[in-house]
This record gives C-alpha cells, structure tokens and sequence, in this order.
C-alpha cells in the first residue's frame, strides 16, 4: 500500500513525456494520511450504507409478511437516522396506512412528495388516504398556484442562471464598443426572469404548501379561538387536515387552517411536513 | 287630551319618510293578514271593534260587510300606517269595523278573504262571547265598582284574562283596561302593573284608547296588552293590576256633601255643568291620587306531557318552519348560511335554532337570531335562525332540520322537519353513505333501493428500491453548494472584465502608434514637396514616406516594409512597380555609398515622380 502511494505521489520516471513533481517527504506523508481517512470514511459510510439497507430491507419484509408495526418501526428508525428518500416516506406512508393511522399516512406521503414532486405512487395513495380520512387541504394563492409546474429547486436555479445571465450581459455592455439591442433585450430578459424566478422561490417556500406545511397527525383536534382546551372552536381538524404553522406559543401552535380560518392547536398535534 | 295621548300617525311626517326612503323602500317582504277583536267578551248592545290588518301590501280590498247572525258588523273606517327600520319601509292598512252584538252567545267570525293584487289571503277565525246583558258581560267587568259619589268612578281598571285552562309555557294574551272619567283631568302616575307569582309577563304594550259608555257615563278607556306565561303547572291568580291615578276633586268644606248640581243636569245626567271645574272655576278643586285596582283573575295550568322530543326547547303555541341556504353551490370548507325561519304564535324567547339531524361531514358554528314581531306583545311573529356550517366533505344536500314545539290545541308535540334543500360540494372526500342515509324519509323516494357503499380504493404497492443518494428538505438556495457554485460565474466574470480592460489597454497603445506613424508621413511629405534637402535625405524620407503609408496600410512595423512589400500592399502596376523599386535603391545606394551630403542635385523631374509616386499610394 504503502509502495502504491508513493508510486502515486511521487513518480521519477518521465510519464507520457511530461514530469511528474515529487513534492518531499512531508507531502508524502499528508497524501498518504489523506488517503488513509478518505478509504477509512469510505468504509464508514458502505458500513453505515449497508446497515441501512438491511433495516430497509427488514421493514419491507416485515411490511410484506403484515407485521405493519414492525414495519413502521423500522422505517422510522431509518428517518431518524436521517437517511430520507422519496421512497422511504412513501413506504412508511403505506405502513401507517396499514395501522390506521391516516394522519401520519399522510404526512409521510407530503413528505415524499417534498422530496420528490414526481412521486406518482406517493401522489395516487395521498388522494386515496385523504379521500378517506376526509382530511382538509389548504387552498393556494393564486401566485402558488401558477408556480406549481416548477419546483423550489428550479426556480432557484432558473433565478441563478437568469442572474449571471444577466450580470454578464451589463458587463458586455459596460466594457463593448457599442450598444447591441441584443445584449440589452437579453439583460432585460434575464433580469425580468431573475425577479420571476426569485418571487417564485419566495412564494413556494412561504405560501401555504411552503416550509410552514404541516399535518394533523392527531384525532379529534379542533382549532380553538385562544390556547385553551375549554376556549371556543374554530374548526374541527380530521387527522391529515393541512394547515400553516404561523407561530409558536408553550405547547400551542397558531396556525392558518383551510377555508382561511385561523386558530390555535396544540403542538403535538401536528407535524412540519419539511424535516 | 288624555294622558297616553299623542297618536303618532301624522301623515306628513310618514310622507316624508316615505320620499327619504326613495329607492330603498322595501315594502316589506311577502303580504299577511290577521285580524283581531278589541274584546273577546261583550254584552248585547255593547260594540266591540274588529281590525282586519293588512301588512306588506297596501292594495287590498277588505269586505265592507261582514255577515254573521246575531251580530250587526259594518266597516267604519280605514287606516295606513308606515313603519321605518333602518330604512326599510314597511306599510300596513288597519280595516276598522264595528261589532253590534243583536243577541247573547258565541259567535264565529268566520276568515274573511282579503284580495291583494291577484292573490287572496285568508284571516283567522274570530269568536265573540256576548253576554246577554252589560252587567253580566264578563266576570271582570262585573267587579267593578263605579259607584255614583264615590271618587272611584272616577276611575276603574280591570283585568282580561280570555283563556282559563293553559300549559307551563304557554303564552296566554291578557288585556288590561283602566278608565278615566275625562271631566276629572286624570294623569296615570304609576303602573299598570300586573302583580302575582309563578309567571312571566311581557312588557305592558298600551294598545288603543276609546271613549266608551259604561253604564251611562263616559269614560277614556285605555288598553294595554300583555301575555303571560306559566312557570310551573298548578292554579294560578293574576292580578290584581294596581295604579295610581291623578284626579282632580272640588275642594268643599265637607268632602261628604255631594257638590250642587248643575241646573242643567236635572235628570242627574252627565252634562258639562256638572264637571267640577264649573262648579270651582278659579281654582278651588285640589288634586288627589288615587290607587286603582282590578280584581284578580284565576287560571290553571296544566304540565306539559313527558314524551318531549329530542329537539324540543320549550317551545309552546303554534309555528311553522321554513328553510334556505346560500350558496349552494360551494367549494368543501366553504361556509354555507342556512336560514330556517320559525314563524307563528307562541312563547319566542324559547324558541331556539332548528337542530341538525346529522351533522357528521358538517362544521357548524353558532346561530345568530332576529325576531320579528307581528303584534304588540311579541306572541306573534317570525324569528329567523342564520346557521353558519361549512362542509368537511362531498355533499348533495344540506343535513335535515328538526324543530319540535308543543301545540296546545292539539296537546301534543309536534316536530317540523324542512325539505332538503339541494347543495352541490366540490372537493374534498365523497359523503359517506351513511350522511346521504340520514336524509328525512319524507323527501327520499321510497322504492330507491339504498346502494351498497362502494369499497375504499386500496393502497399502492410498496417501493423497495432505495435511491443511491440521501435526499434533503434543505431548499437549494439553503444549500452551500449552490453559493459555492456561484464562485464559477463569479470567476467567470471577472476573467472577462480583466480582459476586456486590457483588451482597451491594448487598444490604446495601438491607436498611439498610428497616431504616430500618421504624423511622421505627413511630416515627411511636407519635406519631399520642400525639397530643400540633400539627395541622401530626400531619398531616404522617401523610402521612409513609402514604409510609413505601406505600415499605416497593413498595421505592421515600418522598419519591416520593403518595396516588394509596399508594391503589394498598395497593388502597384509594373511601372510603378519599378519606380519604388528604384526609389528603394537610390535611397540604400545613398545611404551605404559614402558620398558626403549634398555632392549632387535631384532635378525637378525626379522630384515630381516620386512625389507622384509617394501621393499616389493608396489602398
């Protein structure tokens, strides 16, 4: 090994008609350490890759075989783990599901869809498990609305590109010898679409499907018009009903509910769908 | 002149109301009628008063003449009365007539129609007791005790209880008379006031004020109208009603002897003369309160039966219900308002909401209410319900209303259920079988078999593939990479900013040197048209000319042109051609010979040539 590493760092024999630099004894040993964490790290994370696989696997068959308990158990060890994947939310959606539990069903099937727009499994058993739970949805701005074909993601990409896009035409225009109608429609074009672009990315991450997202994982919650069990209701919330997450108060949440209500709910009955 | 006296009927007044109202006049909402007895009970020859009321519509047509045997009823006058609220305008017209009783007994009014526009509505049926004569009229007008010399006959109040037998709740109407003989300038000082216990009373309402004849003398009789509801079953004593009236008495040294008559009252008759202001005309009566007071009168009052229904309230008399709601058409969660209106005759205030049958899928919120009265009491009228819900679900109508009351007449409760009312939900989960089961039989027809609930769509498979890669919530713009990725663009730009500015570096320097080389050929074209110089010089600025123009030319270096070059550049024809060729030569020949400056001439020919030649080369 030891031979490999230093052949790789430091080779004295002209190669391919260029010469190889030999930076010294030090350098050696850095490459070498280097290369020893980076095989170590390596190792670490197949093991770690590894395990996870196997529990995943594990919560699979114990979903196959109806131990629908088990199954959730694992999953979530696996979320706790921080190993999220559109697939893992949206089998441990198929797991809740199972045990009835069709608020934290649909949580884990928005989370999959946070993760991954496209998740037709994901989308087909979210309006089946809402169908069922007769849970209610939040109702987009119009601006939301619009913005839907793209993602956060793209727009914050189209917003980057359209940016420089942008910057480097005014530069031609600072540094060329004449003005070109092109380059100023262009840089008119990327700046309109950077706006765009940015007041797209603002809308998703704050609108009502935004970061504040969050599902009744609760039975029998009802909004109330003050952080009081005995305080008036507002509206009774089925588990799997959306709502925005407005502020946070002890163990109450106030929060924006479909039909453009407000109201206060208790914190442990919901959960953010963006962990 | 009487006390309670200020009718507000002043017609200017209501026309201008009327002209202010303009395009909001609303005249009330759907026509009604009803028609009431001034007295249920009278005697032969005593008149009593009938209105028919007209409301919502001031083209009707009453009958002028009212047939019933045994009682002369003839129309005497017409009234139109305009109420303002909250400028809304609404008319009524009061058809006054005069009952006659002809004979002792119960008499039947029987409806009467009233035409309006092209549709007719019906009043209620009316019944009169007459007794046979006017001491025996009625068991309260028979207490009275207008005594002649007594100061009471000067006043007298009486209590009218219509209705002996009642149940806990129910509204019974009661009617309180008090009479003032007018000569005595009476002033009500307190009450009437109903006294008694186990019942609630409604606000005294005074009603009308007529000048009667009561066993020959005249009085100022007001009413004032009431109902009173029972609070607990058993036997019940109401009144007696006491107030307390001013009067005015002759001051006479001995109150005992009566005051002379009058000489005009001969036959001991009501005549004017024998008011007591004549008798003291400069003062000398005094004024005097007197308490007046009624007898009391009796009724019982029987429980209500046990059996209540589940949406009863404690809603006694008679009513009807009806239902709408808006929007009906509506997106899930949307609220709808549902109007149900309970209209009728009974005790109001506890009538409460119509109850949802079935509220699953349903979100409800708390009613308001607005009460309508249609008399002066407030035991008739309509109180409207507005009901908030908002559907948690797919729905195709609204959920039943129930309202239960208690029907004395019948004796029995009774519940009103409305028809559905059709509504059309978008979004949100179909309605469960069992909401669309819950819909009132009545309106449900009866051979549709119920269809079996369909089963909920199963689930889709589990995905057993894991991505190679970990997947974040962490929006992209959150990300460090994505700033990083920045530096690329960034550097980019940079890059070509520093290019461009030594690109204009460059540029510069450039434009300098031709500046330069410019200057030097018009310099030296100067000195070969002088040709002040010796012929060494003059060849050598020559061939330099030459080299400059061919540098300007080609934007090359001038040491580095020669006469191949130059006759290139400038597409030179032979002769020409050979001319630069020459020139060239001389030029190196004079400056590499060694011949010292000025051993010879250039002739004038030669000059010109190469002048020529010179001014000559273009691109």
């Amino acid at each position: 090994m030891k031979q490999l590493i230093a052949d790789l760092c430091c080779r004295r024999r002209p190669l391919g008609g260029a010469t190889c630099v030999c930076f010294g004894k030090s350098a050696s040993r850095f490459a070498e350490r280097s290369v020893y964490s980076a095989i170590i790290c390596a190792f670490l994370a197949s093991s770690a890759f590894a395990q996870s696989d196997a529990e995943f696997t594990k919560a699979n068959t114990n979903y196959a075989a109806g131990h629908f308990q088990e199954a959730v158990n694992s999953y979530e060890t696996l979320v706790r783990s921080g190993e999220w994947s559109a697939n893992l939310f949206y089998d441990l959606g198929n797991a809740y599901f199972r045990v009835g539990d069709l608020g934290h069903a649909i949580l884990n099937y928005e989370r999959a869809l946070a993760l991954d727009r496209h998740h037709p499994e994901a989308d087909a058993n979210l309006r089946i498990v809402r169908d069922e739970a007769r849970a209610l949805e939040m109702q987009s701005s119009w601006p939301e609305r619009y913005f839907q074909f793209g993602s956060l993601n793209q727009y914050s990409v189209v917003a980057a590109v359209a940016f420089w896009l942008g910057m480097f035409c005014v530069f031609g225009l600072i540094f060329g010898r004449r003005r070109s109608a092109a380059i100023i429609t262009l840089s008119i074009l990327s700046f309109s679409t950077l706006v765009i672009a940015a007041f797209a990315v603002y809308k998703l991450e704050n609108g009502n499907t935004g970061r504040a997202l969050a599902i009744v994982t609760g039975t029998g919650v009802e909004a109330r018009f003050a952080t009081a069990d005995s305080a008036n209701s507002v509206l009774a919330l089925p588990p799997g009903s959306e709502i925005k997450i407005l502020s946070t108060s002890g163990d109450w949440i106030y929060a924006a509910l479909p039909n453009n209500l407000r109201g206060w709910l208790p914190a442990k009955s919901a959960e953010l769908v963006q962990l | 002149m009487l006390i309670y006296g200020m009718r507000a009927s002043i017609p200017v007044f209501f026309l201008a109301l009327t002209a202010f109202g303009g395009a909001n006049c609303v005249l009330a909402d759907a026509p009604r009628v009803t028609a009431v007895l001034s007295n249920s009970e009278a005697a032969v020859g005593q008149t009593v008063q009938l209105q028919i009321k007209v409301m919502g519509d001031r083209a009707a047509e009453a009958p002028e003449n009212i047939a019933v045997d045994g009682l002369e009823i003839n129309r005497t006058g017409t009234e139109q009365h305009f109420e303002m609220n909250n400028f809304n305008v609404s008319s009524s017209v009061i058809y006054n007539y005069t009952i006659l009783p002809l004979k002792s007994g119960t008499f039947k009014i029987p409806p009467q129609t009233v035409r309006i526009r092209s549709s007719s509505l019906r009043t209620p049926e009316l019944t009169l007791n007459v007794a046979d004569s006017p001491g025996r009229s009625s068991s309260s007008r028979s207490n009275r005790n207008l005594q002649p010399g007594d100061a009471n006959k000067l006043v007298f109040a009486e209590l009218i209880v219509p209705k002996k037998i009642a149940f806990v709740g129910e509204m019974v109407p009661v009617e309180i008379r008090l009479g003032f003989d007018p000569r005595a300038h009476p002033k009500l000082v307190d009450g009437p006031e109903i006294t008694g216990q186990g019942f609630t009373a409604q606000k005294l309402q005074q009603s009308q004020e007529n000048l009667e004849t009561i066993n020959g003398r005249s009085y100022d009789v007001v009413t004032f109208k009431t109902a009173v509801a029972a609070a607990r079953a058993g036997k019940f004593e109401i009144g007696p009603v006491k107030a307390k009236a001013q009067v005015s008495l002759p001051r006479t040294p001995s109150t005992s002897r009566s005051r002379s008559r009058s000489p005009f009252d001969l036959f001991n008759l009501d005549d004017p003369f024998s008011d007591p202001f004549f008798a003291d005309p400069f003062g000398q009566s005094e004024r005097r309160e007197l308490d007046v007071e009624s007898e009391p009168a009796t009724f019982e009052v029987k429980p209500l039966p046990a059996n209540a229904p589940p949406s009863f309230s404690g809603a006694v008399g008679n009513f009807t219900m009806t239902t709408d709601a808006k929007p009906k058409n509506v997106q899930a969660g949307d609220p709808i308002t549902v109007t149900s209106t309970i209209s009728g005759r009974g005790n109001f205030d506890r009538v409460n909401a119509p109850a949802f049958e079935d509220e699953r899928g349903w979100h409800k919120y708390p009613p308001s209410s607005k009460f309508k009265q249609d008399d002066d009491v407030g035991i008739s009228g309509a109180k409207t319900f507005e009901t908030v819900i908002s559907p948690n679900e797919k729905k195709q109508a609204l959920p039943p209303l129930a309202f239960s009351y208690f029907d004395p007449l019948k004796e029995k409760y009774v519940t009103l259920r409305n028809d559905a009312v059709p509504i059309s939900v978008q979004g949100g989960a179909p309605a469960s079988p069992n909401a669309v089961a819950s819909q009132p039989a009545a309106t449900a027809p009866a051979t549709v078999a119920a269809k079996p609930s369909p089963k909920p769509q199963d689930i889709l498979y589990q995905l057993t593939e894991r991505p190679a890669r970990v997947q974040s919530f962490t929006p992209l713009f959150a990300r460090p990479i994505f700033w990083i990725a920045h530096l690329i663009p960034l550097a980019a730009l940079l890059g070509f900013a520093g290019w461009k500015i030594r690109q204009a570096k460059i540029d510069n320097r450039e434009a300098r040197r031709i500046g330069a080389l410019h200057q030097e050929s018009t310099d030296l074209l100067r000195r070969l048209r002088r040709g002040e110089v010796s012929p060494q010089e003059y060849f050598s600025d020559a061939s330099r000319a030459v080299r400059v123009k061919t540098a300007l030319a080609k934007n090359v270096d001038p040491n580095a042109v020669d006469a191949e070059m130059a006759a290139a550049t400038f597409q030179l024809d032979e002769n020409s051609r050979a001319q630069l060729h020459r020139l060239f030569e001389r030029s190196d020949e004079l400056r590499y010979s060694g011949r010292p400056n000025g051993t010879g001439t250039i002739s004038p020919e030669n000059r010109r040539e190469v002048l020529e030649l010179i001014e000559n080369l273009r691109v």
